[in-house]
């Protein structure tokens, strides 16, 4: 589904001092999967994600989508990939609190531009009753536990159907019990939508739930289990 | 247009949270529009009062008068404005003989003192045929007005404007058949005249004494006479008119010396004086609609920076540049609406107190136009903090903190 060749992401620190975050990576992750990418802080597991979701382009190297190289793309087509092909999930959450928890699922659609195939605030609020926050569907975001914030971000990346949700951390905010809660939803997800699912996690017994783990340690992918 | 009224609302969330800044901000377009609006407002009052004034004269009118005071449709200047001729009884019959003409009606003025029963005051007397009624349009609320008989026979008689015949026998009723004396000579009141309104600065008909001017002729031994007003047939031969007395005029005169104007041309040429100082006073407002669009600037430089984190989400969930422009522009543009409707309402509020003494009033124009014009200011000023908001990079957006 999306495959990386020979990524590489440096970053310019001085005129002539860079800091080359990922060396020549290549990856591929396909339908249904269900990934984790773990390693010591630091070593671009963020950055990586960040490129994977395209929200931030590699200084070299190739990036398929769907057999479609996206190196010529511009914003705009960038954008409404941002938009149609991955479901971001943050550690922060990132919902914006001026908004209701149903404008915050809503928001991808607002910026949507293939027309939908459904009504949206249905399906909003089947995604937010299936995660059991349904009655919250009006509050603000600040006002609703971490837990609960975290199911309307995920509820939020699910809402274009996406082909993969993309997920920083999610837990790295919680206690052990709403993380495995919201761990619990993603697996789900992954069994029972098939939806392709990337994590990222330094925590093993979370990375253990995915049937797959890549490691990288300072930039590069150390080993692969199958 | 989904996108849009949630872009509206989110941007009225974001001000209800910011009462006292959005205030702030907005008062500076306020206080421009405010300018702006009123002094339009006052601008086209004072044209509707100019109209009045001449139109309660009647149309239909002609106006000889000494020197060439108009050229190009304003008023000139230097010496040669104000002419030093007079015109006299010969030029009137001159005059009348034109084609087209109905009436000639010389004018004498001069500024009186008027000794009443108890007091004395200052006014202007209006010397003239029985014909000035007509031409100017007065007519009596008490008594009767000259006529041309009191003309021939030189009676010593008058009719007051109902501001003296207040002021000095308290009705006019009871001023009919009163005397006033001018200059130790005595003179019965016949008539008093309707009420006509004008003054500020214009002519006050209120306070006028008209006549006969032959009578007159005591305080005026040169015959001569400062105006002649004529009165034309009908308001088409009005050109027809003008043109045969300057042909008769210009027998006995130069062409500098005199002017024939018809009161479109007087209307014409003071409105001009006015809409001119309008139109400077409305630049220097203008200015303070500038200094407010810089304040919407500034603020709005300000909440790009705070929403960073919030221009990164937009932007990671598929936000194009051109939505997140729009979304900073959308905020701008209510902003400066919010103080163009203010300045609009405060305005109107203002116009409807002075309404009464004033004919100053809002036009559709000046709504439309205040409202454009803020607009505008929140577009042209609220562009360059959007453009900065919408060329952030995605990631680096999402990872301010
Ligand atoms: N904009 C940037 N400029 C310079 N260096 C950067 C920038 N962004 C990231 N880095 C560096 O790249 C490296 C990888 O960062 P990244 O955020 O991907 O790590 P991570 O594996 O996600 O760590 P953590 O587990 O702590 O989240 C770090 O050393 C970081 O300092
Ligand atoms: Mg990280």
């Amino acid at each position: 589904m999306i495959k990386l060749s020979h990524v590489r992401k440096a970053y310019q620190i001085d005129n002539d001092v860079e800091f080359v975050a990922l060396h020549d990576i290549s990856l591929e992750i396909n339908r249904g999967e269900f990934t984790a990418l773990v390693g010591p802080s630091g070593s671009g597991k963020s950055t990586l994600m960040h490129i994977i979701g395209l929200l931030d382009l590699p200084t070299s190297g190739e990036i398929v989508i769907n057999g479609d190289d996206i190196s010529h793309l511009d914003d705009n087509a960038l954008s409404t990939l941002r938009n149609e092909f991955v479901g971001f999930v943050f550690q922060q959450f990132n919902l914006i609190n001026k908004l209701t928890v149903l404008e915050n699922v809503l928001l991808p659609t607002y910026y949507a531009r293939k027309k939908l195939s459904y009504d949206p605030e249905k399906r909003a609020m089947e995604i937010l009753d299936r995660f059991g926050i349904g009655s919250k569907a009006n509050s603000r975001p600040n006002r609703i536990s971490g837990g609960q914030q975290q199911r309307v971000a995920i509820a939020r990346s699910l809402i274009m159907s996406p082909d993969m949700i993309l997920a920083d951390e999610p837990t790295g905010n919680l206690d052990t019990k709403t993380g495995d809660e919201i761990m619990a939803l993603l697996k789900d997800l992954n069994r029972e939508d098939n939806m392709t699912v990337v994590i990222v996690t330094h925590e093993p017994d979370i990375a253990a739930r995915t049937n797959r783990q890549i490691r990288i340690v300072d930039g590069s992918i150390e080993s692969k289990n199958p | 247009m989904k996108q849009l009224t949630i872009t509206i609302q989110s941007a009225i969330f974001d001000f209800s949270r910011n009462k006292g800044r959005t205030f702030l901000t907005s008062l500076g377009i306020l206080i421009g529009v405010l300018a702006v609006v009123l002094l339009t407002a006052f601008g086209l009052g004072l044209r509707v009062f100019i109209e009045q004034q001449f139109e309660s004269l009647g149309s239909n009118l002609v106006r000889v008068v000494p020197g060439k005071i108009l050229q190009g449709g304003g008023f000139r200047g230097g010496s040669s404005a104000m002419g030093t001729i007079r015109f006299d009884e010969k030029d009137v019959l001159r005059i009348e003989r034109v084609k087209g003409v109905k009436m000639v009606v010389p004018v004498f003025t001069k500024s009186i003192t008027i000794q009443g029963a108890s007091e004395s005051i200052f006014s202007d007397m209006y010397t003239s045929t029985a014909g000035v009624f007509e031409a100017l349009n007065v007519k009596p609320q008490a008594g009767i007005l000259f006529t041309e008989r009191d003309v021939s026979k030189r009676s010593k008689v008058v009719v007051i404007g109902p501001t003296i015949a207040e002021k000095l026998y308290g009705t006019p009723k009871r001023a009919v058949g009163n005397t006033i004396k001018v200059e130790s000579q005595t003179f019965r009141i016949i008539g008093v005249a309707e009420k006509k309104g004008g003054g500020f600065g214009g002519p006050d008909f209120d306070s006028y004494v008209y006549m006969p001017y032959k009578t007159a002729f005591i305080f005026n031994p040169q015959k001569t006479f400062l105006a002649l007003i004529i009165l034309a047939e009908t308001e088409d031969s009005i050109p027809k008119v003008k043109r045969g007395v300057e042909e008769e005029l210009l027998v006995r005169y130069n062409e500098d010396d005199f002017s024939v104007i018809e009161q479109q041309e007087l209307i014409g040429a003071i409105s001009s004086i006015f809409s001119m100082i309008n139109t400077v006073l409305l630049a220097i407002a203008a200015i303070s609609l500038v200094v407010g669009g810089i304040g919407i600037m500034n603020i709005m430089y300000v909440t790009v920076t705070e929403r960073i984190k919030e221009i990164g989400i937009r932007r990671a969930l598929g936000a194009r540049k051109s939505d997140i422009l729009l979304l900073f522009l959308v905020e701008s543009v209510i902003l400066s609406l919010l103080g163009g409707a203010g300045g609009l309402l405060l305005s109107a509020i203002i116009v409807f107190f002075i309404h009464p003494y004033f004919p100053a009033y809002i036009s559709m124009e000046s709504v439309l136009l205040a409202l454009g014009v803020s607009s505008a200011i929140g577009i042209i000023f609220g562009v360059f903090p959007a453009k900065k908001a919408a060329d952030l990079s995605p990631i680096d957006a999402i990872r301010y903190e």
